[in-house]
């Protein structure tokens, strides 16, 4: 119906496992690797979320998510190797410039940091239709007024940038400049947005009505369309994946 | 005129509604920036619009979903900035309330404070994630340059995310605050809790 998730629909142990699991998996994961601040234990939990990937049959999907952030890695590794406060040790030089062993170790510490980051929510969203995770969420007391608006925007993008293809046309139609020096790019940039948002305003008001004629605001116990469905362990891989958590922080801190 | 503080706000389905459709704004605003070739971002026009529209609650909450929507559908790493974001709204709401949108000159403020403040809130995490780059080229290069002067990282941090946010948000609150004034009336009525005849 949309196509703004990245959800993959394959047949994976992954895909069977209840939501809200992975998402606590995603924020131990990303918490874990900002706790400890050597390079293997991070490489570890880096190949753990990989090896996840591959279970889930997705670990393809994730090399294009990790090339959005390639920029920022590599910017990363550029300046921190090149500037970070502490460099003192030269690693290597090329002409006239010099890389630091520290600021290169902290920039590849960094790296794994933020590809890990990506890998372990690429877990969560490339297994999960967006549907599945906001009913967990709501089982587990979300208002339902607030799950409505959360799946709502995957609806809502998908139209809009449908019709600004049509407001461009127009615009072109009526003898707008949308190429040439930047100051008639700019110039461009409101009668481009003014009628996006505009219409986009006016749907609001007629899609508030239509949900107060739907009950949207009803006090009393909501039924569900869906049925609840029933995850297997999930309570045991949540406590495990707890017991591993709590434990790396205790080995960090107290020993 | 009773009842009509900014905080007062029950978030009525109109509110609720204007959340996903700012997030659509913010994403089209980007659209456009990048189709008109654009050398900003200007990613927070309904983020700034919804705040300006029905206050820093709402405005706030748009923030917050806007990043979260991105990181699952673009990028994990916007996840981090759902923070930035949802201060966008607040500062926004909170001084359009207080009149800084009546004039072209005073949106301008307004742009500069947004601005500011987006970057102050900005550079701890730059720092605590990614020991204080952002992902501009130009903040970045200013951002080694003060480096390699020996400057402290904070300060190095915080100059390369004033040199990409301030500009940034003066153009996006200029353009929301010029959308803002040609909206019509029932449409800005409808998000305002103190409208009796046009509650829905």
């Amino acid at each position: 119906m949309n196509n703004m998730t990245l959800y993959v629909k394959k047949d994976s142990p992954i895909h069977t496992v209840d939501p809200l699991t992975k998402l606590l998996f995603a924020f131990y994961s990303v918490i874990l690797t900002y706790i400890l601040s050597s390079h293997l234990p991070v490489l570890l939990i880096l190949l753990t979320t990989f090896i996840v990937l591959l279970t889930g049959k997705v670990f393809k999907y994730i090399l294009p998510v990790i090339g959005v952030s390639f920029l920022l890695i590599i910017s990363i590794i550029i300046i921190q190797g090149f500037f970070h406060p502490s460099r003192a040790t030269v690693l290597f030089e090329i002409g006239p410039i010099t890389i630091y062993k520290e600021g290169f170790s902290i920039a590849f510490l960094i790296a794994l940091r933020v590809i890990n980051m990506v890998a372990a929510f690429g877990v969560l969203i490339f297994t999960t239709k967006p549907d599945d995770l906001v009913n967990a969420l709501l089982h587990k007391g979300l208002s339902p007024r607030f799950g409505y608006v959360l799946l709502s925007v995957l609806q809502i993008i998908p139209q809009m940038v449908s019709l600004t293809g049509k407001i461009t046309d127009a615009q072109r139609a009526r003898g707008m400049e949308t190429e040439g020096s930047l100051w008639l790019r700019f110039k461009s940039f409101i009668p481009l947005l003014g009628p996006v948002v505009l219409n986009s305003l006016n749907e609001t008001r007629e899609r508030s009505i239509a949900l107060e004629i739907r009950g949207f605001n009803a006090k009393g116990k909501r039924t569900y369309l869906r049925e609840i469905e029933i995850y297997r362990h999930s309570r045991s891989l949540k406590i495990l994946m707890t017991v591993v958590f709590m434990s790396v922080i205790v080995w960090r801190f107290v020993i | 005129m009773k009842n009509n503080s900014m905080w007062s706000f029950k978030l009525s389905t109109a509110a609720l509604v204007l959340i996903p459709a700012a997030v659509g704004i913010n994403f089209i605003g980007k659209l456009f920036a990048s189709l008109l070739k654009l050398p900003l971002w200007v990613d927070s026009i309904g983020t700034v619009l919804s705040s300006m529209l029905a206050g820093p609650i709402v405005g706030a909450l748009t923030g917050i979903v806007n990043n979260v929507f991105y990181g699952f559908t673009t990028s994990p790493v916007s996840f981090v900035y759902a923070i930035t974001s949802a201060v966008i709204g607040l500062v926004t709401g909170i001084m359009a309330y207080k009149g800084w949108i009546s004039n072209v000159g005073k949106a301008i403020v307004l742009g500069l404070v947004v601005g500011f403040i987006a970057a102050i809130v900005s550079t701890p995490l730059n720092i605590m994630f990614w020991e204080g780059t952002t992902d501009n080229v130009w903040g970045d290069a200013l951002f080694a340059l003060l480096l390699s002067k020996d400057m402290p990282l904070y300060l190095a941090s915080f100059a390369d995310s004033i040199v990409v946010d301030v500009p940034d948000k003066v153009i996006t609150v200029l353009l929301s605050y010029l959308i803002f004034k040609g909206l019509p009336k029932n449409v800005k009525n409808m998000y305002d809790n103190t409208g009796e005849i046009e509650r829905l």
